[in-house]
Formats: structure tokens, C-alpha cells, sequence
């Protein structure tokens, strides 16, 4: 019975704030529309895509995905160790974190800049919208990122705060920019 | 057998009885008179507010960035009526979106939060409604008021209009981030937390009209699929959802300054 109880609370058990899980639906949502249209335009006219999406680096965009999942990694550790009570390896956790979301970030303003270096701009063909408009709106959404892993700080760093609760929020928020770069990084670099 | 158990009725609890009966109640009676009336107004605003844009003026959803001079004499030709009549109809109606405005700063000063975000909300919203509401309707008043004026002049006024209105949702998104930080941060429970985090997915989407000022055609144009239509769906889903908000807002409010109560919920006991 003891088991059976244990298992429905492990069933029932969401991370973090609930309210959060709703926005990672919504923004899921969101960007499946945004990905539509990518699609959609793209069976229009499958030649030019192609040729403009290989003049993409593959080798670039699968450090980046490295380098994020990297960051998902360091993030689940930090849930772990404030869940076991070991704030101060928590805190090392995020800040690895935000190492590698800056690292991301280098790798993509230096992708961008080679990218119009090489002629590729906003407007130059509607592969490279789809690819500066993902791109730039999952940036906007890793600055946020920075923002909520500060949050995550301030509830580590003194004992009268500490919200596992917050904690998980600021996690779930950071896997699902993780997460919805995995889908443009397969959409832009890889599907062909 | 079951049996209803209702809270104890007060000053402050509406009879029971009739709708008509309740309203006249709220209306003369009720301590949150000023807040249902507030309220009413901005769901009467915003029921007119779109069938005006969509139906009688159809300046919306926006014409073609690439149309030329032809294009657009004829586009302003077909609403010569609509456009002022319409427009005009926003023009008499449009202080009704300060009392939005008012219900929803106030909704921030019930929070545990500083005066600030009310009032930096309240000075936003003011402002934004010039290049987001009032220019557009002046710009288009103009063009179809005298349609023999210069080419260039019709052409300015087209391209003003639709930028003014579609490029300028930035100062809508600082808007949206006040009042997600304040419901974030709001110890009195005023909202739900998930309503935060959406007011955070639409200043994201009213971030994606930025690009119209580069595109004239694609989905990030003024009338894109993204800039402009994906964009409304979400606006739309958020205008309802803070309607609603607000509702439950008013029905909690007790004017104190601790949280807000729930609901007194009808439970069912076994007689």
C-alpha cells in the first residue's frame, strides 16, 4: 500500500511552480505556429532553402546544441543538490549554467556576424528571415534566461530564502529554452 | 438529500434573486460599484473597439505594405464612409480605455507591491495609445478625406498609419512586463502566477512586430502571418484572459491590504 501511495505522489508530483508549466505550453504553442510557417514556406520552395541553408556551418550549430544541453545538465544538478541540501554545490551548478548560456551566446552573435559577413542578412532570402527571426527570438528568450537564473541565485544564497519551489521554476524555464532549441537546431541546420 | 451551505449574507454580499435584481443592487448598493462600472466600460470598449476596426472602418487586417499609388487611392476609395465614420466612433469612445488602464494599475496597488508599477503602467499605456491607437485613425482620416491630394502625400499617410500602429507595440511590451514583474512579485495573491508568465508570452509575441519597419512582404510584414495575424491570436487569448482576471479580481476584492480571500465556495453536505 505504502508503495502504491509512493508511486501515486511520485505520478502527481510536477517540478516547480505549476503556473510555469502553463507558459511552457503557451510559448510551446507559440513556436510549433512559428515552425508551421517555416515548414509551410519552405514546401513552397524547397530549392532555395536548401541552397541557402547550406550555407550554414553544421559543425556550429551542433556545438551550440552541445553547449546547451550542457547547460540543461548543470541545471538539473543544481536541482538535485537543493533538493539534498547542498546549496553552495547548487550554486556552482548555476553558475556553470550560466557559463555555458554565455558560451551559447558567443558562439551565435559569431555565427550571426559570419553569416552577414558572407552576405546573409534579415532580408536576404526567406530562409534567412526564418533563420535570424528563430534564432533571434530563442536569444531573446536565453536573456531571460540570465534573468531567471538570477532568481534562482537569490533564493540560494541566503538560508532565509531558499524556495526548492522557485528553484525548480527558474529550471523548468531554462530546459524549455533548452528544448525549444533543440527543435530549431533539427528545423534549421539539420532537417534538409 | 444534499443541502447547499451558503456564507452568511452581509451589507457587502448581493441578494439573492434575479439578474436584473442583482444588477440594480451592484449598481446602487454595492461597495464595488466603481469597480463593476469600470469594469463594464472596458468590456463595452473593447466589444466595440474591434467590430469598428474589422466591420464598419475594415482597416484591419492591414492591406498589403507593397500596394502602389493605385492600390492604395482605391483601398481608401472603398472606405471613404467606413474610415471616418468608424474611426470617428473611436475618437468617442477612446477615453474608455483610460478606465481600462485605471482598473488595471489598480489592480496593481491591491498588490504588495510599490505604487510604482501602477503608475508606470498608467503613464505607458497613456502614452501608447498616441502612436498605437490615435495616429493611425488621424493618418487614415486624412488620406480618405481628400483623395485628389498629392500621390506622395496619400503614400505617406498609408505607410504612417500602419507603421505607426503595427511598429510601436514595443511600448505595449514594456506595459505587459510591468504587470507580469508586479503579479510575480505580489505576495497578496491578486492573480494567479501562471497569468504573470502570460502576460511574459505576450510582450514576446509584441516584440516579433518589430521587424515590420524592415519587411514590406513575408510573414514578419506589417500584415504578416507572424507579425500581424499569429500576433492577434495571442492578444486575443491574453485580452479574454485579463477580462476574466479582472472579474475575479473585483469578486475577491475585500479592500484591505492584506491578500485577497478566495471565493466562499458552495459545498455540498449530506443532509
Amino acid at each position: 500500500m505504502a508503495v502504491l501511495a509512493d508511486k501515486t505522489e511520485r505520478a502527481r508530483f510536477i517540478p516547480g511552480q505549476a503556473d510555469m508549466w502553463a507558459f511552457v505550453l503557451f510559448e510551446s504553442l507559440v513556436f510549433t505556429a512559428y515552425f508551421g510557417f517555416y515548414l509551410f514556406y519552405r514546401t513552397q520552395n524547397p530549392e532555395a532553402f536548401l541552397h541557402s541553408q547550406a550555407q550554414l556551418d553544421l559543425r556550429v550549430g551542433v556545438l551550440n546544441t552541445l553547449v546547451l544541453l550542457l547547460s540543461s545538465w548543470s541545471m538539473a544538478r543544481c536541482v538535485q543538490s537543493a533538493r539534498a541540501g547542498a546549496y553552495q554545490a547548487a550554486l556552482r551548478d548555476v553558475y556553470l549554467t550560466a557559463f555555458f548560456g554565455g558560451v551559447f551566446l558567443c558562439v551565435k552573435v559569431f555565427e550571426w556576424a559570419r553569416q552577414i559577413q558572407l552576405g546573409n542578412n534579415f532580408d536576404t532570402s526567406d530562409f534567412f528571415t526564418y533563420y535570424f527571426f528563430l534564432t533571434g527570438i530563442h536569444f531573446v528568450h536565453l536573456l531571460i534566461g540570465f534573468v531567471v537564473l538570477g532568481v534562482a541565485v537569490y533564493q540560494l544564497r541566503s538560508p532565509a530564502r531558499r524556495s526548492q519551489q522557485l528553484v525548480e521554476t527558474c529550471a523548468t524555464y531554462w530546459h524549455t529554452v533548452d528544448f525549444l532549441w533543440v527543435l530549431i537546431f533539427a528545423l534549421l541546420y539539420v532537417v534538409r | 438529500m444534499s443541502a447547499v451551505i451558503t456564507p452568511p449574507e452581509s451589507a457587502a454580499t448581493p441578494p439573492a434573486g434575479p439578474l436584473h435584481q442583482r444588477i440594480v443592487w451592484h449598481l446602487s448598493r454595492s461597495p464595488k460599484r466603481e469597480l463593476w462600472l469600470a469594469w463594464a466600460t472596458m468590456l463595452v470598449f473593447y466589444n466595440m473597439f474591434f467590430p469598428i476596426f474589422f466591420i464598419v472602418a475594415q482597416v484591419q487586417p492591414p492591406p498589403q505594405p507593397t500596394w502602389d499609388h493605385a492600390m492604395q487611392v482605391h483601398w481608401f476609395n472603398e472606405r471613404h464612409l467606413g474610415i471616418p465614420l468608424g474611426l470617428g466612433i473611436i475618437f468617442a469612445i477612446g477615453g474608455m480605455n483610460s478606465i481600462n488602464n485605471a482598473l488595471i494599475a489598480y489592480s496593481m496597488r491591491r498588490m504588495s507591491i510599490t505604487r510604482v508599477f501602477g503608475y508606470s503602467y498608467l503613464i505607458i499605456y497613456a502614452l501608447s495609445a498616441i502612436p498605437g491607437l490615435y495616429l493611425l485613425c488621424i493618418a487614415l482620416i486624412v488620406g480618405t478625406l481628400r483623395p485628389e491630394r498629392n500621390p506622395e502625400a496619400i503614400e505617406w499617410l498609408y505607410d504612417f498609419a500602419f507603421l505607426s500602429f503595427d511598429g510601436t507595440m514595443g511600448v505595449f511590451l514594456i506595459g505587459s512586463l510591468i504587470w507580469m514583474v508586479a503579479i510575480l512579485i505580489d505576495k497578496n495573491r491578486v492573480f494567479p502566477k501562471w497569468f504573470g508568465y502570460l502576460n511574459l508570452c505576450n510582450a514576446l509575441t509584441e516584440l516579433v512586430v518589430a521587424p515590420c519597419w524592415i519587411f514590406r512582404r513575408g510573414v514578419l510584414a506589417w500584415n504578416g502571418q507572424i507579425a500581424w495575424w499569429l500576433d492577434m491570436v495571442v492578444f486575443g487569448v491574453y485580452q479574454v484572459t485579463f477580462i476574466v482576471m479582472l472579474f475575479q479580481m473585483i469578486r475577491r476584492e475585500d479592500f484591505g491590504t492584506g491578500p485577497l480571500p478566495d471565493l466562499p465556495r458552495k459545498k455540498k453536505v449530506a443532509a
